[in-house]
């Protein structure tokens, strides 16, 4: 049986056709062995904390109960790892076709983003043994947002993220042996068959606990400044957290396209900046809307961290979104990048403020973070980024056009000729293989 | 006709939507309480605070009664606790405002809401209010140590232990443990002037008017705090200074809970809108899936590379 040979084009399409590994540079450098230290690091510093007791080692206080543990790593920065709801509903619900070049990016980040800021939420609680309360639903106190965002977020990045994110990892094991290749088939198929239920669960599951997560701060009444205490919190967390994920995803991937020397496809960056653009702006004009009308906006010109805390995020978002919104015009991926940066970094002050920057529970509270607190909290990020570098060298999440693939399996091919019998590409070059069945060469 | 599966599978959800919108929409009818209903056997506190001399018998009575060691953190020596902490469940505190006018003692303990916000936010139900006696208790085995009650708290009463591997949440119980032997809670029985006193929450109320009518100007607004207080609480303030300086917000009539999670509760009641909102994005999903897969597997045909889905 032979296949078409696809020509070799004079021009390279840049066109993101197929989801390549980043292959040609060591999982192991000097880079990840820092990563590796900081995570070893916080593991110990997580055996001191669960002996010694939550005061020792941070700086949270009855004033100020909550640190930066869940104020950062699980609201902050699972809403930049909501790229697998928001560009998911982009790509799969409102079908812009372009996004699912995207999607296993946006999966890996979410469920990075996730399990790190879970297994922190673990370390943060105090009586960590009585969550198994948890398998009981008649237990729970269903009308607590606290309780909605811990259970749903578990059984979200349990079920439907974790479910989303076996394909790459089956397809490495189809390449991998071919006599594995009946087996994954079979498990492919059998997925299929639940991924309707799967994907809509992955959507609604984090539109519940992303809008919940800005519910908790509302029963903190007063204590919230009134510039971010809005009964609107719910929608406006997660409306940042849609426009900060898309952030996330699409700036990542630009970033790895610029450290990997790949080809960006400007198609779907437009595609996705445009989409962002018009998020921050409708997100924009609600948190501006919800201000004028409550009669809060008096208090943004007060000569107080508040006011300045505030304009700075809106100042970030606002310039971020500007910068999106031209680029998506003009092509140049430079504006792009820096837009994505500016207005994340403008949501992840907005995620951050209600419960740190601008919660005032008494006029005396201080918060500053402990040495160690600040240390396990980089560690538990240190180990999504070094999770993150394994996959993207090992499976094929990072969107290339079709020609990486033939270059990779080229590489392979004369670099590491052993892998022909142990690895990845055993049937692969320039595809002639590709779709023979197992046995049969 | 008959009707097939793919019908009536469509109908109900169909007819699921209007039904989860007036779901969502009546929840609040359903719930529109002009009042909070009291408990049956609601008990309380009646500080007043123009009477109590700042003697802080309350505070050695209380760390007595719940058998919890003195705080003596402060200066090493005395049992002189400056706040509520997570030893400390009842505190005497003074205003004393720079300008020389009128100061206050105030003690400072748990308010037992009529409508808890913390018992609200309480993931799974370690802060529970009692449906006879309205106290609200804190139960070790179901207290995941969250501390999202001293954020919810607008009295800011309950208090974390942080140190230590196996933390508690400390917060006034109303000494349950000595109501049921028929002894008063240790704050009252030893309070000298009477400045506190316990008993069920009517009779204090009552007892709390009569004395607003017998002293005329004598009380700020000639109002009882935690009446209709956020809703209502069993521990009920009498003061010559306004309540806030006391460290108690004018919160209004309706509880804390009631007012801010009104969209929460109605989104969710019996998960009627989350349900529905499912099952119309398994249908469009369904769909996406079968035009994506179509066209990943025509690439494959072209390319000769295996289909990435």
């Amino acid at each position: 049986m032979s296949t078409a040979i696809t020509p070799i084009q004079s021009a390279p399409s840049k066109r993101w056709e197929r989801n390549v590994p980043v292959y040609g540079f060591p999982v192991v450098n000097g880079f990840f062995l820092g990563l590796v230290a900081l995570v070893l690091l916080a593991f110990i510093l997580t055996g001191y904390r669960e002996l010694a007791g939550l005061g020792p080692v941070s700086g949270m206080n009855d004033a100020f109960g909550w640190g930066i543990w869940k104020t950062f790593n699980v609201m902050v920065l699972t809403a930049l790892g909501s790229g697998a709801f928001a560009v998911g509903i982009a790509a799969w619900v409102f079908r812009r076709k372009r996004m699912h070049s995207l999607m296993r990016m946006a999966l890996l980040t979410s469920f990075l983003a996730y399990a790190c800021g879970l297994l922190l939420l673990g370390i943060d609680a105090g009586r960590p043994w009585n969550f198994y309360w948890m398998v009981f639903p008649w237990k729970w106190n269903m009308h607590s947002p606290l309780a909605e965002v811990a259970i749903c977020m578990s059984i979200y990045a349990m079920i439907p993220l974790a479910v989303e994110n076996l394909p790459p990892l089956l397809e490495r094991l189809w390449y991998f042996d071919s006599r594995l290749r009946p087996g994954v088939e079979s498990i492919e198929k059998r997925l299929h068959y639940f991924f309707p239920w799967i994907i809509a669960a992955a959507y609604l599951l984090p539109g519940m606990h992303q809008s919940s997560l800005g519910a908790l701060m509302l029963l903190a009444g007063e204590r919230v400044h009134p510039l971010w205490q809005t009964p609107w919190l719910p929608l406006l967390y997660l409306g940042a957290a849609s426009f900060m994920s898309f952030g996330c995803v699409a700036g990542t991937t630009m970033l790895c396209c610029l450290v990997w020397k790949r080809a960006m496809d400007m198609d779907v960056l437009e595609e996705a900046a445009r989409i962002t653009a018009w998020l921050i702006f409708g997100w924009l004009s609600l948190r501006l809307l919800d201000i004028l009308f409550r009669g809060a906006l008096g208090t943004a010109f007060h000569v107080d961290r508040f006011a300045g805390v505030f304009w700075l995020e809106m100042l970030l978002i606002a310039i971020g979104g500007w910068l999106l919104y031209q680029s998506s015009k003009s092509h140049n991926p430079q504006p792009m990048f820096i837009g994505y940066i500016l207005s994340s970094a403008g949501g992840m002050i907005y995620r951050f403020s209600p419960t740190t920057l601008a919660f005032r529970p008494n006029p005396q509270a201080l918060y500053f973070p402990a040495t160690i607190e600040i240390l396990v909290s980089l560690g538990f990020i240190s180990l999504g980024v070094a999770g993150f570098l394994v996959a993207v060298k090992r499976l094929a999440i990072l969107p290339a056009p079709l020609s990486e693939w033939h270059d990779m399996a080229a590489y392979f091919r004369f670099r590491r000729p052993y892998i022909r019998w142990t690895g990845y590409f055993k049937y692969g070059y320039y595809g002639e293989n590709e779709t023979e069945t197992p046995g049969g060469d | 006709m008959a009707i097939t599966r793919r019908q009536l599978f469509s109908g109900m959800a169909k007819a699921g939507v209007p039904a989860a919108i007036a779901v969502t929409v009546g929840t609040d009818v359903l719930q529109a309480n002009e009042k909070l209903p009291v408990p049956s056997a609601a008990v309380g506190l009646l500080y007043d605070a123009t009477i109590c001399i700042g003697c802080k018998a309350c505070v050695a009575a209380c760390a007595e009664a719940n058998d919890t060691a003195p705080d003596t953190r402060g200066d090493g020596l005395h049992q002189a606790p400056s706040d509520l902490n997570d030893l400390t469940r009842n505190v005497i505190k003074l205003y004393k405002p720079e300008d020389g006018s009128a100061f206050s003692y105030v003690k400072r303990q748990c308010m037992h809401c009529l409508d808890p916000a913390c018992a609200a936010g309480c993931p799974f139900q370690a802060l529970h209010k009692d449906p006879e006696t309205g106290i609200v208790s804190w139960t070790a085995e179901k207290c995941i140590g969250c501390r999202y009650c001293t954020i919810t708290c607008p009295y800011h009463i309950p208090r974390f232990q942080w140190a230590g591997f196996n933390p508690r949440v400390t917060k006034c119980e109303l000494c349950s443990q000595r109501l049921e032997k028929g002894l008063k809670p240790g704050c009252t029985s030893v309070c000298p002037t009477g400045a506190v006193m316990f008993g069920p929450r009517s009779v204090l109320l009552l007892d709390a008017k009569e004395r607003i009518k017998n002293n005329p100007g004598r009380y700020y607004e000639d109002r009882v705090y935690g009446e209709t207080d956020n809703g209502g609480t069993q521990a009920l303030y009498l003061s010559r200074v306004p309540f806030e300086k006391l460290g108690l917000p004018e919160l209004g009539p309706e509880s804390v809970p009631a007012k801010t999670l009104r969209w929460q509760r109605r989104f969710y009641q019996y998960f009627a809108l989350p349900a529905v909102l499912y099952a119309g994005l398994v249908q469009v999903i369904r769909k996406s899936l079968k035009g994506h897969e179509d066209e990943a597997h025509e690439r494959e045909r072209e390319t000769g590379l295996r289909a990435q889905l």
